[in-house]
Parts: structure tokens; C-alpha cells; sequence
């Protein structure tokens, strides 16, 4: 007999012959012929069919529709099953595209990412483009797979009604959020990309542009944003090598004005040999000992010791500026690949972050002022370079104090943040940072992502408590304005959903980190198979990764402390000290738990300030369809990001510094305070400057200071634009008479016909630079 | 750069370039950022740097 009939989506249902009889009725129906004595012949037939089969069975529907086709045919009856066939496919094709995930395809393929959120989650990838449309089709599809087979059933249901939100989901089962490049130790001996291998590079541009490949590789190796930790320390090496190839090339220049030529190879094979003897070698701090050797080496390669003594000058004198200018270059190279080159499919620029500051050397410093230096020139036609994030650090008694000896950097490092917005400052000497900071370890400076992530106490292995080759792992965000007006004011019933939904998170970031644990190091072949990340030199390609993995971090984050207080206690954290004492036990008590997992599970799990880039307007969705307009609460677009003093709240910055910085203590997994400051920033340098040190005396970690920065395209014009641009008096979108252009200098050696973006290089020769430094 | 030769206008429908920061990175123009973005960095206010609050520099 028929027990049941199973359903497209595995469901048994109860079986029913009316139902076959009725749909074979409407295909007769719309052959004009409708029978119903035939129709229930039909159905009778299929059912005689399947009980014919013996036992008990349970078709499928397709199955049963298969049969009805067959006795339609059987029966004469071809223009019904024809339209029984038609009815069926539609039937099916509407089925298809109502699942949800058919429905985004559609919206990914034929809005544009203008209208279109799916399509702007990340800013960085263009929605428009084909392969930014074919990695949208395969993130979708696979958080559609993850959700149905991978989440458990409490984890996904979390997720999807937006208690928690689950980063980078697309990414579940398949890599790491992010590294702190370690490039001074990548460079060493050369290093492969996946796709070639690059010998040891021998000059600042070689260094430069192999940074720029280090961080490409990498991106396509995780899912998040990608770091350089010693950008100073690490292309230090390449001026170092470009000074004393420019150095001897100088003085085989010199000996040949002389009428004393010698060998190029000779005299490198010469000064080589003085190197390994004394150490020392041609610098940008010229050191004696080896002058006297290599003078003395001179005198007898050329047979004349004046002419010997002249050439040391002239390279001497020569030497710094030309090095100078060769470092300026390959920084300027530098920021404009990290804007252009693309990663993962072609569709995303990298996310890039360089952190440097502390590296005191002469060819450390000479990297630090020219990367500075062409930040401030900004791109080809001065835009604004938008990446890589630049992260400087300050410490005292390195770069915080007149005198010190990276303090002009300090200084030229704010001029450059109040015209172009980064460097960003992180601050080496709040408590949270001082304390892993050894200073004859470098590894041991702060480093931060871009973003704000942040990696360096290790509890799996407290003997690299280091920033360098180590990040996160992955992590997942609480919806803490949700639980926070679920608990009705209960201070109790929210402290008791807080602690379920950690506890959710912890399990759900273990299910995922033994999914990431079994990877081989053949997953990640620049990662892993290059050495990249801590430990990993140690391995095979058929090793798994779950060990050195556990160096890394697995992060809870939150957001909208602000509307989580106000839902709770009628006000936030800005608005008196007693909510910002609420609002310091809630993210402690968060910071407690975290600590408390790594103490029962031997890893790393640390506490995160989300960035909440897609997230902000997801989670604030939901609870207004929930709960309605909460004043304070869900009556914006938003929820605040992390700790912060909501955007729209009247504080003068420094209040606002001294209330955001005891978060920074409790977040570890990282942080960042922002302070808004108006009008050209760039003209009140010593206001700036206030804030910074504000932010370093309060025991800020990660600050940046934002401030309107405009550009038009049509005159060139960099600074504030408001309404009307103060250089050509266009508004937005208007065109300008190209009189009036020429008038003001721009265009004025071109005709309508040979118009080009600005780049008319006449008038590049005829601005005046200003120097900076 | 378009020119328009009918009007003798350039840069007809080009928009201004407005760098903001979101989330620690910059983005070249407010257009893609996503709604909430938008809105919240439309709600933004200035914050005052006055001189006697710095507990710095003197």
C-alpha cells in the first residue's frame, strides 16, 4: 500500500488521490476538455500502479507526476499531458526561484549596486563588475550551505533572526581572518608566492613592490584584511642596500671623471669582503672604520690616494640624496599599487595596513618620511590614497616628546592625518600595550589592523606574547541592543541572556576553529606554506594547521553599547557617569568571560570592539520589525558602533576620549576611538595635535582623528567642498565653461579636444610644491 | 574629462569625491557605502577641541 507521499523538501506527507485527480482535471481544464470521469480513471491508475509495486512504498512526487505522464500518453489524452508537462516545469521553476537564495541571485544579477544593499555589504569590492557579481553568486551559495549543514540548529537560528552575527560567514569552512605580516623575515632568502618564486630583493623599489605582492598573496589566502607589523624595520634593509649600491656606484662614477676608472664588480667584490671583516659597510651613518679600510683598498685599486679620497667625498656627499629620492619613489610606488592591484577574482583592492613609528635607524627613518611624504602628495591627480591604512606608532621616549629621536616624524605624521586622514595613531604606551612590550624585542611593539583587530597576549603560548606573524581567527558579534530590550529593564534577565549568548558564540567559534584545525598547510600556500604565520616554517605541505593555528584569536565582539544602555537604564554612557559605570560592567563582564574560556580551553579568546561594517543595519532591521520605533534605541538606520558615544550626541572631544578609553582596556581582541573634528583641520595643526596626545594621556589604543576631505575631479580641488566648490564655483554634478577653467590655470595649454582629467602636464610643472619636511 | 561642445561646459554630471572613514578604512566616495553606513554618517557631529579641557601640551 501507499504509506505516504515525500516531499520536495524531504517531508512525508499523508497520501491523497484527490489531489493527483485535481491536478490532472486543471491540465483539462485548460485544454478546454475537462472529464472528470477520465481524470479519476487517470489517478487510478497511477495508484493501481505504485500498490501493483507490492509492499508498503512512498513515492516521491516527482514519481507520481512521472506515472501521470505515462497514463496520460497511454490514454489518448496528448494535448493534456502536454499541458500537464508545461504545468509541472512552471510549477517547478516557481518553486526554484521563491527560495531565498534564488531571490538574492536575482537581485545580484539585476539591480545595480547602487540600489542594492546585498551589493554594498563590503565597500571595497564592486558590486557592478562580472567578478564582483560571481564572487556575490558563490558568497551567497555558500552561506546558504553553511546555514542548512554546518551551523547547528541553535547556531543558525541565532544567526538568521539576528541575536548573533556570524563574520565572514561566506568564508565558514575555508581560511583565517588575518596575519601581521612579519616582512623583514619573509624577505630573507626570498620567498614564493604560489605562483613563482622571488629571489631576496636587492633595492627599496624591489622591496616595495614585493610588499605590495606579500599582502595580495596573503588576502588570497584569508578572508580578512592584511597587515604589514614592521614596515619600518623591514623595508630599513631595502635603503640600506640601495644606499651602498648608489654608494660605490659613485665612486666608480668619480674614479672615471678622474681618469682613474676601476671595476664596478671589483671594487663591490672589495667593500663585500671589508663588510665581513669589520661588520660595517658603506650607511647612511658613515662609519669610520670601514672608510679607513676602504680608503686604504682605494689607494691601491687606483694608484693614487687623492683621487682615492676624492671619490669617498664625492659619494660621500653624493650618496644620501640620491637614496633620498629613490626611497620617495618606491614609497610613491608603493601607495598607488596598493590602490590599483586587485586580489580574490580581480574584484577587490586588498585591504592593506602598515604600521611603523618606532624604528630609530636612519634607513628606517628615511622609509617612514618618504612614505609620509608621498601620503601627503596623494595620488596621480592628488586624490586621496585610500589605501593602505597607515598605523603609526607613538611611544615616549621615541617619538612623543621634543628632542626624541623619531619626535620630527611624530610631527610630520600629523601634518600628513590632518590633510589625508591616515596615519592612524596607535599608542604603544597604554597600559594594556605597555605591558608585552619588551624593548629589545621588537616583536613585541603593538601592532594593529586596520580596522582595528588586534593580537598579542598568548595564552596558548605565553612565550610569544608577540604581534608579529600572528591575528585572528575568526569571531562573532553580539546583538547587545536586542537583549538589552528583551530584558524589559531587568538588569538580571540580561546579564542571564548575555552569558547564553557567549556561551552560544564560544561553541559556535569551536565548531568553526575544529573546521579550520583540520586544513593542511597546502590550503594556504603563501600563509602557511611560505611561513608566514607563527610556527608554520616548522611544517609540511600535508601537515594540518591546527596547532600553530592556536596562536591565533577567537573573538566575540559586540555592538551598540549606547542604545543597550539606553534600552536598559533610560540613557547612555555619554549622558552621566552612573551609565558609564553600567556601561563599563557590561563590557567587563563580557571581558571576564572571555578570559574565563581561555582558561578552560587553552586558547585564545579575546573580547572585540566590532568594526561592524555590513552589521550596523542588519541587526537594526530586525529589532525595528520586532519592537517597533524605540526612542534612543532602534529610531535610526543604525545601531552605534561598539562602545562608542553615539555619532549624533553633543561631546567635546576630549570628554569623548575620556569615556571611550577604558573600553580599550577590556577590549583586547582590538578597538579604535574616532573623534570628528570640523572645518580644515590641515590649517589648525596644534588642535589635532591636541587630540592625539589626549587620546595617548587617557589610554586610548587605536585612534584616528576624521575630518572632511573633498575632492573635485573637475579643477583638482583638495579640501572642504560644501554646497560649491571654492575653486571653480561648480555644484555637484554641474559643468564648468572651460574659460573659466583656463582662467584659473587649469587646462589653459589644452583645446576641447585634447581635454584630459587634470593631467595636463604643463600645468603639473607649474604648481608649486610646498615642501613639508 | 567630458566636454560638452554644444555649452562649452566641462565635467557635466561628474560628482565630487567625498572621503569618509567607516570602520578604520577610508572609502573614496559615500556612494558605496551601504544604507546604515550612510545614515550614520550622515548623522554625524562635530566634536570641540577647547583649549582649557586638554589635559596636554601646555
Amino acid at each position: 500500500m501507499i504509506n505516504g507521499i515525500v516531499k520536495r523538501d524531504g517531508r512525508v506527507v499523508m497520501y491523497d488521490i484527490s489531489k493527483i485527480k485535481m491536478a490532472v482535471l486543471k491540465a483539462m481544464e485548460a485544454c478546454g476538455t475537462p472529464d472528470f470521469e477520465k481524470a479519476d480513471d487517470v489517478a487510478r491508475n497511477v495508484e493501481n500502479h505504485f500498490i501493483a509495486m507490492g509492499g508498503n512504498i512512498t513515492p516521491t512526487v516527482e514519481e507520481i507526476q512521472d506515472r501521470v505522464e505515462v497514463r496520460l500518453m497511454q490514454s489518448g489524452l496528448d494535448a493534456v499531458a502536454k499541458k500537464y508537462i508545461l504545468y509541472r516545469a512552471a510549477r517547478n521553476n516557481i518553486r526554484e526561484r521563491n527560495t531565498s537564495l534564488m531571490k538574492i541571485f536575482d537581485e545580484i544579477t539585476f539591480s545595480d549596486a547602487i540600489s542594492s544593499d546585498v551589493k554594498r555589504e563590503n565597500a571595497n569590492i564592486d558590486g557592478d563588475t562580472p567578478m564582483g557579481t560571481m564572487l556575490k553568486y558563490g558568497s551567497e551559495g555558500a552561506k546558504d550551505y553553511y546555514l542548512k549543514f554546518l551551523l547547528s540548529p541553535d547556531q543558525a537560528q541565532a544567526h538568521r533572526e539576528g541575536y548573533i552575527h556570524i563574520h565572514d560567514f561566506d568564508f565558514y569552512a575555508l581560511t583565517t581572518t588575518c596575519t601581521q605580516i612579519d616582512i623583514k623575515k619573509l624577505f630573507k632568502d626570498g620567498f614564493s608566492t604560489g605562483h613563482g618564486f622571488l629571489r631576496e630583493p636587492n633595492d627599496i623599489q624591489s622591496y616595495s613592490a614585493l610588499a605590495c605582492i606579500a599582502i595580495q598573496s596573503n588576502q588570497n589566502d584569508q578572508h580578512g584584511g592584511q597587515s604589514i607589523v614592521n614596515f619600518d624595520y623591514g623595508l630599513a634593509d631595502g635603503v640600506a642596500k640601495t644606499y651602498r649600491k648608489l654608494y660605490l656606484k659613485n665612486i666608480v662614477k668619480c674614479c672615471e671623471i678622474l681618469d682613474c676608472p676601476i671595476d664596478y664588480e671589483q671594487l663591490k667584490a672589495v667593500s663585500g669582503r671589508i663588510r665581513e671583516e669589520c661588520g660595517r659597510g658603506p650607511a647612511l651613518k658613515a662609519d669610520e672604520e670601514y672608510l679607513r679600510r676602504e680608503l686604504k683598498a682605494l689607494t691601491e685599486m687606483t694608484g693614487d690616494e687623492a683621487v682615492a679620497k676624492k671619490a669617498q667625498k664625492y659619494a660621500l656627499k653624493k650618496t644620501e640624496g640620491e637614496t633620498d629620492a629613490a626611497t620617495y619613489q618606491a614609497m610613491e610606488a608603493l601607495i598607488h599599487n596598493l590602490n590599483t592591484m586587485h586580489s580574490r577574482a580581480g574584484a577587490q583592492t586588498p585591504f592593506s595596513s602598515i604600521n611603523y613609528g618606532m624604528d630609530t635607524s636612519p634607513e628606517g627613518r628615511m622609509v617612514m618620511k618618504n612614505v609620509l611624504l608621498a601620503t601627503d602628495a596623494g595620488l596621480g591627480h592628488g586624490e586621496t590614497p585610500i589605501f593602505p591604512i597607515q598605523i603609526f606608532r607613538v611611544k615616549d621616549g621615541i617619538n612623543y616628546n621634543p628632542g626624541e629621536p623619531n619626535y620630527d616624524l611624530f610631527q610630520l605624521a600629523i601634518k600628513v592625518s590632518a590633510k589625508r586622514l591616515f596615519p592612524n595613531f596607535s599608542f604603544q604606551d597604554a597600559p594594556f600595550n605597555l605591558e608585552y612590550y619588551d624593548p629589545n624585542d621588537v616583536r613585541t611593539e603593538i601592532g594593529y589592523m586596520g580596522c582595528r583587530t588586534r593580537v598579542v597576549a598568548n595564552h596558548y603560548d605565553p612565550s610569544n606574547r608577540i604581534t608579529y606573524s600572528r591575528g585572528n581567527l575568526s569571531f562573532t558579534s553580539i546583538n547587545l541592543p536586542r537583549l538589552a530590550i528583551e530584558a524589559k529593564g531587568d538588569e538580571e534577565r540580561f546579564y542571564n541572556s548575555l552569558k547564553k549568548y557567549m556561551e552560544l558564540c564560544s561553541k559556535q567559534l569551536l565548531d568553526r576553529f575544529a573546521i579550520q584545525k583540520k586544513k593542511k598547510v597546502r590550503n594556504f600556500p603563501f600563509l602557511m606554506g611560505q611561513g608566514v604565520w607563527l610556527g608554520s616554517d616548522n611544517l609540511g605541505a600535508d601537515d594540518e594547521v591546527g596547532e600553530v593555528l592556536k596562536h591565533g584569536t577567537l573573538s566575540i565582539g559586540f555592538i551598540g553599547l549606547a542604545e543597550t544602555l539606553t534600552a536598559l537604564y533610560g540613557h547612555h554612557h555619554g549622558e552621566g557617569e552612573e551609565y558609564q559605570k553600567k556601561g563599563l560592567e557590561i563590557i567587563g563582564f563580557m571581558r571576564k568571560f572571555v578570559d574565563d574560556m581561555s582558561e578552560k580551553t587553552g586558547l585564545n579568546f579575546t573580547l572585540l570592539a566590532t568594526p561592524a561594517e555590513g552589521l550596523s543595519g542588519r541587526f537594526i532591521k530586525m529589532d525595528k520589525k520586532r519592537f517597533g520605533i524605540i526612542p534612543g534605541v532602534t529610531d535610526r538606520d543604525y545601531y552605534t558602533n561598539s562602545f562608542h558615544i553615539p555619532v549624533y550626541y553633543e561631546i567635546s572631544a576630549f570628554d569623548k576620549i575620556r569615556l571611550e578609553a577604558p573600553y580599550h582596556a577590556f577590549t583586547n581582541a582590538g578597538h579604535i576611538t574616532y573623534v570628528e573634528l570640523d572645518g580644515d583641520v590641515s590649517q589648525n595643526l596644534e588642535a589635532f595635535e591636541s587630540v592625539v596626545r589626549a587620546m595617548k594621556e587617557r589610554g586610548i589604543g587605536y585612534g584616528a582623528i576624521n575630518h572632511p576631505v573633498d575632492r573635485d575631479p573637475v579643477c583638482g580641488y583638495n579640501g572642504i567642498i560644501g554646497d560649491v566648490c571654492p575653486r571653480c564655483g561648480r555644484r555637484d554634478g554641474e559643468g564648468v565653461p572651460l574659460e573659466k577653467l583656463q582662467k584659473l590655470g587649469l587646462y589653459k595649454h589644452l583645446n576641447a579636444s585634447t581635454l584630459g582629467q587634470c593631467g595636463n602636464p604643463e600645468e603639473e610643472k607649474d604648481r608649486i610644491v610646498n615642501p613639508l619636511y | 574629462m567630458n566636454y560638452n561642445p554644444q555649452t562649452g561646459l566641462v565635467g557635466e554630471g561628474v560628482k565630487f569625491e567625498r572621503i569618509r572613514r567607516i570602520t578604520g578604512y577610508l572609502v573614496g566616495t559615500v556612494d558605496r557605502f551601504n544604507n546604515a553606513k550612510r545614515a550614520e554618517e550622515a548623522d554625524r557631529i562635530k566634536h570641540t577641541v577647547s583649549r582649557q579641557n586638554s589635559c596636554t601640551k601646555q
